[in-house]
């Protein structure tokens, strides 16, 4: 059950980056391939503040958000508005992820850094296995973002529009709402809840500045898995991958860790090519 | 005209052979009063560890000059050291390399700080010059005498495996694990710590790899685990180094950790908490490899000697282990003495002499036991100790647990 634990604890840190890699996407169709370097930056901020000016928890959480929302709403405004189509975003998008890495590693060096976790350090025995509590936190906070977000969107006038927008931009704009601003703010948006969870990621997976290049590509299959605009299908994906690459590399050892991952990865787009959660969208022609 | 051309053509050639014969003097090491240049390599504005490790480079080869400058110099020579800023990128390093080799003050010997890129992109050059060289990093042919004659390596992993037999014979295991990273040096060091302790009649239960990007070592602990090894060989570096140990925390799993020489380099087992995590019960089983010169009060007095030299310099902001160039500095100026003259391949032949290795008196390794036929680097088992993480003073590590 350890490795079972493990490999959730895992799958939540993906399921978290593509969470908000489709919370974009819904808003823009973007695909930000920086999403998880402004993760990173989350992580990096936590450090800093915790450990090098040791501030208050809140506080904390409050420069996080703040700082990564800025960062994101600069990517929006440099890297995503100027660019008219989605093919080149893929481009601009991961520059400002190349740009990220490198600034990151200027600023606080290629060692990693200890993010302490404000509740218990503790390993706790649950279900026949040992887990930290930070863990069991990530895995709750995938889940109730889910929860929450899918709630948002079927509730508030904002989701409403965003499924709008997602199902027909130009439609969606006739209807008098704003989606240039719309797709900014939840750009923006997905900064903020990205630097919120580097004080949650930081504690399981230190601050380092290697950390954007290893999520970011398992976010990306954990989005396909579950399919793209699918939040439910994020979180669903992102556990798929963190038990299949805990389990494979346990039985079949660590060399077919990736390739396992892959080979559900393939399954899932032959079997479902919209992901387990996408929707097929008929076009009138 | 013909005997004008004759006449033309003699000079010519008496010219050749008086400029030829002034080579030969001055290869000779005749001009005492001529700089010996050295020249070291390093990425000073490169990112992060690499500076760092750079930093402690370039620091320990100064400090080399000092120490020889005030014992006479290399063949009577007063040492000039020029640092080359490669930025940690081979293309930059070549480059300046041509720089230097194609000006007025062209080095009389190069030291390499790393990565071992960088040698591999500068030794053929060095090689086409004639020019002498110390290589920190080294690749996979630069100790062969055959290829680089006038090349020599200050490190290499064959000889930390020699010291993990003797270690693991000391500690009478007669089965230990191993978990190393993907990395070229990570595949090295763990195959060759299979081989190595077979060999030695030391089972070997399980032999375990885990992606440098993973975040989770898990799965590949709790396989080793369940084939209960006495001990665990660690390879690790960085990040991973953090993600091993809370993975065996998270496995209850208590056994003793023999971490290699680049678990040692990793600031987080260094430093106390909040920062990293010395002092913890995650590294309560963990030792590390490395050199005595790197400890305080196990090196001989030349490591004494070294830190004194590099401390009256500036701080040093990494590990000894980075201070090999020291080492470079010292044994060229024993060669010299030994060949009488700075000719760089009389020198590369006085090198591979024991007596001149002893007569160094090298700091971070006592001996490299360089050979006529194997120009990398042999040291001691003897030359390295395990010991429990501790913070860095001076760049050495404390002898004791947290010290």
């Amino acid at each position: 059950m350890t490795l079972v634990w493990s490999g959730l604890a895992l799958g939540a840190v993906y399921a978290l980056v593509a969470i908000g890699y489709n919370l974009v996407y819904l808003s823009s169709h973007t695909f930000n391939f920086a999403q998880a370097q402004l993760m990173m930056v989350g992580t990096f901020v936590a450090y800093t503040g915790l450990v090098v000016l040791r501030l208050p928890v809140v506080v904390v959480a409050i420069l996080a958000i703040v700082v990564v929302a800025l960062a994101a709403a600069i990517e929006e405004r440099v890297a995503v508005r100027p660019v008219p189509d989605h093919q080149t975003q893929l481009v601009t998008t991961l520059g400002v992820a190349t740009v990220l890495n490198g600034l990151t590693q200027l600023i606080w060096g290629g060692q990693p850094l200890t993010v302490p976790f404000f509740g218990s350090e503790d390993l706790v025995s649950l279900l026949g296995g040992r887990v930290y509590p930070v863990e069991l936190v990530l895995i709750g906070l995938a889940v109730l973002l889910v929860v929450v977000l899918a709630w948002l969107a079927n509730r508030s006038m904002l989701g409403i529009a965003l499924i709008g927008m997602a199902e027909d931009r130009d439609a969606t704009q006739l209807l008098g709402i704003d989606v240039r601003k719309i797709a900014f703010w939840v750009f923006a948006a997905s900064g903020a809840l990205a630097g919120a969870l580097g004080l949650f990621v930081g504690p399981k997976t230190y601050a380092v500045a290697t950390l954007g290049a290893a999520l970011a590509l398992k976010g990306f299959v954990a989005l396909a898995i579950g399919g793209f605009g699918s939040l439910p299908g994020a979180l669903v994906g992102g556990l798929a991958v963190g038990l299949v690459e805990s389990l494979a590399a346990r039985y079949l050892g660590a060399e077919f860790s990736n390739l396992a991952v892959f080979v559900l990865l393939l399954v899932v787009l032959m079997t479902r090519p919209t992901g387990l959660f996408g929707r097929l969208r008929e076009r009138v022609v | 005209m013909t005997r004008r051309l004759a006449a033309a053509a003699v000079a010519a050639g008496a010219a050749l052979v008086l400029a030829a014969c002034g080579g030969g003097t001055e290869a000779a090491g005749g001009d005492s009063q001529k700089p010996y240049r050295v020249l070291v390599t390093g990425g000073v504005s490169a990112q992060g560890v690499l500076a760092a490790n750079s930093g402690t480079s370039i620091l320990s080869t100064k400090a080399g000059a000092d120490v020889v400058n005030a014992a006479g110099g290399v063949g009577g020579r007063p040492v000039e050291v020029t640092v080359v800023d490669d930025a940690g990128d081979p293309t930059q390093a070549l480059t300046r390399i041509r720089e230097a080799i194609n000006s007025d003050a062209k080095p009389d010997l190069v030291l390499m700080s790393g990565p071992s890129t960088i040698s591999a992109a500068i030794l053929p050059v060095l090689n086409q010059h004639d020019i002498l060289s110390f290589c920190g990093a080294p690749t996979a042919d630069s100790g062969d005498p055959g290829k680089f004659p006038l090349n020599f390596d200050l490190s290499s992993p064959a000889d930390s495996v020699a010291a993990y037999v003797a270690e693991v014979k000391r500690r009478d295991y007669t089965s230990v694990g191993i978990i190393h990273g993907s990395s070229a040096y990570g595949v090295g060091i763990g195959n060759g710590w299979e081989k190595a302790l077979t060999e030695a009649g030391v089972t070997v239960v399980g032999n375990e790899e885990y992606d440098v990007a993973a975040l989770d070592m898990t799965p590949q602990l709790q396989s080793l685990q369940s084939r209960q090894p006495q001990a665990l060989l660690v390879d690790g570096y960085g990040a991973p180094v953090g993600y091993l140990l809370q993975s065996k925390d998270r496995l209850g799993w208590s056994v003793p950790m023999m971490g290699d020489l680049s678990v040692s380099a990793t600031s987080l087992v260094t430093n106390p908490p909040p920062n990293g995590v010395l002092g913890t019960p995650q590294v309560a089983d963990l030792t590390m490899q490395v050199p005595k010169g790197a400890v305080k009060n196990q090196g001989a007095p030349p490591a004494d000697e070294m830190v004194a030299a590099m401390t009256r310099i500036g701080p040093i902001p990494t590990s000894l282990l980075n201070a090999v160039n020291y080492d470079a500095v010292k044994l060229a100026a024993a060669a010299a003495a030994d060949a009488g003259s700075t000719d760089p391949q009389a020198m590369a032949e006085s090198v591979t002499k024991e007596s001149v290795q002893e007569a160094a008196k090298t700091a971070v390794y006592s001996r490299y036991a360089f050979t006529p036929t194997s120009h990398a680097s042999n040291a001691l088992p003897t030359d390295y100790t395990f010991i429990p993480p501790s913070t860095l003073k001076d760049g050495r590590f404390g002898s004791g647990a947290g010290s």
